[in-house]
């Protein structure tokens, strides 16, 4: 699967990740990578993975995303996850993956609504 | 009958008389006479012994007690009085009863009597009883009309005898079953051998569960019952197997099945209560197949709905334990990784004190004892408020 | 509608992973399996394909329908890799050896109605799971 598959679109401060529908797991690593460069290129504060097409979800994937979200926090980012199918959820939560202290979202616009919250009462709290 | 003269009759007997002791001599026959309407006027020795009726009992009445209530139906009984005047004689071959209301397989002579004028003044009728080979004749005749397949095969498995239900069910004839594997004709020829082999280990087996495959590729499932038979000597010559076809009975448990799972799914209504709010109402007792059903009604419809809170009410269900509870847990997550909130409403204080006397963590989820609160919990998420409108001043 | 329900490959790349999650996707939807559980089971095949890839280096799935009295799909997972040397500990939550979470045999278990493990040290692992069709 090409790298290419992965769309960075920025929206002011806030980047939207749109991960393909059934990466491998050269592209998941690849994902990381990305994102993280872009979180630093664009001094981004919020990143938003949209997986609303994502099939499966196993424990590589999982555990990329769970560091992924680790990672951004400790370059000042905060992550939302968005869109999760409900097959998805269902499937991940038996697999014993609960991806603790993800913020998540039901779509794309409401992680830009709970994003630009929360980063507005960190701001505020300044 | 008509009266004859017989050599070793004493001469100093009329004919008459000569004529009754020889009848009555004859155990044999069933001799009787019959009036033209079909009463029984006279009654034979041999007539006793085989249909197990007094003279005294029988005479006078109607010859037609001998026969089956099917045949007394169709009105045999008469229709042969009338064939034997019309023909001059019949004969033929049937059930009769006796007394004590058993069967027997017999061969009938119905002849009428007449006068010098040819006025029909009676009849005569001789019965007999028929050889084992008749009798046999007429247990073929029950295998035969029995709706199950019946089957005999020999120790080495082959079919060595079929009914005809077998050859409707398998869709082959007679001859091209017998002398083939009995073990041909089942979706698992495996099984079907086992099958056999156990009965002649075993000496019976019930409710032996196979599948028929016809020729013509319809399968129909069925329960064999099969137990050995043996000849004069005791010695195991084959199976004798009987199928019950169990296709209705397979579909009404389908058909059970169904409906429960229709129960299982009215059970929980994932009910839209405002815009961005869901709510399931838990009733009864939550096992693991309901939970599955549950959790994926209500990820569903918050995702269609676009609702980021669910408000599951636990007040229907009597009781929580550990894997109750686990189950709520494991649907919670799973909601969280949607991207919406479960608020946990009707925790009674039954419910709350076992919660606590388990040891079940719920510290994590926003729990509320009534649905009316829960709402507002849900209200509040959404940054919605309600208003008295009378205080809008 | 049977092509699609039976076959096999070999697990040699980590491409594999993603081949082995299409045809076993393509054999449960075909076999009549609703959402829910098609992702259970091929998430299951994703967790143990990536074992055989990160374990063994290679080996191979197969999948065919099961029929009979009740309906399914069985996985079967072989490679001639290391083995595991203590079955029931594999099958403890949290319990890895390489990176993952370590949810990946106990996850699958859970996410199947059965699951066997055979395993001998030095000579490799066989892993048969089976999901059932309910009606």
């Amino acid at each position: 699967m090409a790298n290419g598959n992965i769309s960075v679109i920025k929206i002011r401060d806030i980047l939207l990740v749109t991960v393909p529908s059934d990466p491998d797991d050269c592209t998941v690593s690849e994902l990381q990578e990305q994102v993280l460069s872009s979180m630093e290129r664009h001094s981004a504060k919020g990143l938003i993975l949209d997986i609303s097409t994502v099939e499966t979800i196993d424990s590589f994937f999982a555990r990329t995303v769970s560091e992924t979200v680790k990672m951004v926090a400790l370059m000042g980012g905060l992550t939302v996850l968005s869109g999760m199918r409900a097959c998805v959820a269902i499937t991940t939560t038996q697999l014993g993956l609960s991806l603790d202290k993800t913020l998540t979202a039901l779509d794309v616009d409401r992680a830009m609504e709970l994003l630009s919250d929360t980063l507005n009462r960190s701001e505020g709290r300044k | 009958m008509k009266k004859q003269k017989n050599a070793s009759t004493p001469k100093s007997l009329d004919s008459e008389e000569n004529f009754r002791l020889l009848v009555d001599s004859v155990t044999d026959y069933a001799i009787m006479m019959i009036d033209p309407e079909g009463h029984v006027t006279s009654w034979n020795t041999g007539a006793e012994k085989i249909l197990g009726f007094h003279s005294e009992e029988i005479i006078g009445k109607h010859f037609s007690c001998f026969y089956t209530s099917e045949a007394l139906a169709s009105g045999i009984p008469r229709n042969e009085l009338d064939l034997a005047s019309t023909q001059g004689r019949i004969e033929n071959e049937g059930l009769r009863k006796r007394k004590d209301g058993t069967f027997f397989w017999a061969n009938t002579i119905i002849t009428p009597l007449c006068d010098e004028k040819g006025i029909i003044f009676g009849y005569t009728n001789i019965t007999r009883e028929l050889s084992d080979r008749k009798k046999a004749d007429y247990t073929r005749s029950l295998i035969e009309a029995s709706l199950d397949p019946l089957v005999t095969i020999a120790p080495d498995g082959k079919i060595t005898d079929v009914n005809a239900a077998t050859e409707t069910i398998t869709g082959c004839s007679r001859s091209e079953l017998i002398g083939t594997d009995f073990s041909n004709y089942f979706t698992s020829s495996e099984k079907a051998s086992d099958g056999y082999r156990q009965v002649f280990r075993e000496g019976q087996v019930r409710d032996y569960p196979l599948e028929i495959r016809n020729s013509d590729g319809r399968v129909t499932s069925v329960l064999y019952n099969a137990s050995v038979y043996r000849d004069e000597s005791g010695a195991v010559v084959g199976v004798f197997a009987a199928a019950r076809d169990i296709t209705e009975r397979k579909l009404s448990e389908e058909r059970i099945k169904q409906q429960s799972q229709e129960i299982l799914e009215l059970s929980t209504p994932v009910m839209q209560v405002w815009q961005g709010v869901v709510a399931v109402p838990l009733i009864g007792c939550l096992d693991s197949q309901r939970t599955q059903q549950f959790m994926e009604r209500l990820l569903d419809r918050i995702v269609e709905t676009n609702s980021p809170v669910a408000l599951v009410d636990i007040m229907g269900v009597p009781t929580i334990d550990t894997q109750t509870a686990q189950h709520l847990i494991e649907t919670i997550t799973a909601v969280r990784l949607l991207g919406a909130q479960v608020v946990l409403t009707g925790v009674r204080p039954a419910i709350a004190q076992t919660l606590v006397h388990l040891g079940i963590d719920l510290s994590g989820i926003t729990t509320r004892s009534s649905l009316a609160a829960g709402l507002l919990v849900a209200l509040d998420l959404l940054k919605l408020q309600v208003v008295n409108k009378s205080d809008n001043r | 509608m049977n092509s699609h329900c039976k076959g096999e490959m070999p697990i040699d790349t980590e491409n594999d992973i993603v081949m082995a999650r299409k045809y076993v996707r393509e054999a449960a939807v075909a076999l009549g399996f609703g959402v829910t559980d098609v992702t259970r089971i091929v998430t299951a095949t994703s967790e143990l394909t990536r074992n055989i890839y990160v374990y063994a280096g290679s080996g191979i799935i197969r999948w065919h329908p099961i029929n009979g009295n009740a309906a399914g799909l069985e996985l079967v997972f072989e490679d001639h890799g290391p083995g595991i040397a203590d079955v029931s500990l594999a099958l403890k939550p949290g319990y890895t050896t390489s990176k993952g979470l370590g949810m990946g045999l106990p996850g699958s278990k859970r996410l199947m109605d059965e699951m066997e493990v055979l395993s001998e040290i030095g000579k490799g692992t066989i892993i048969r799971i089976r999901k059932w069709l309910k009606r």
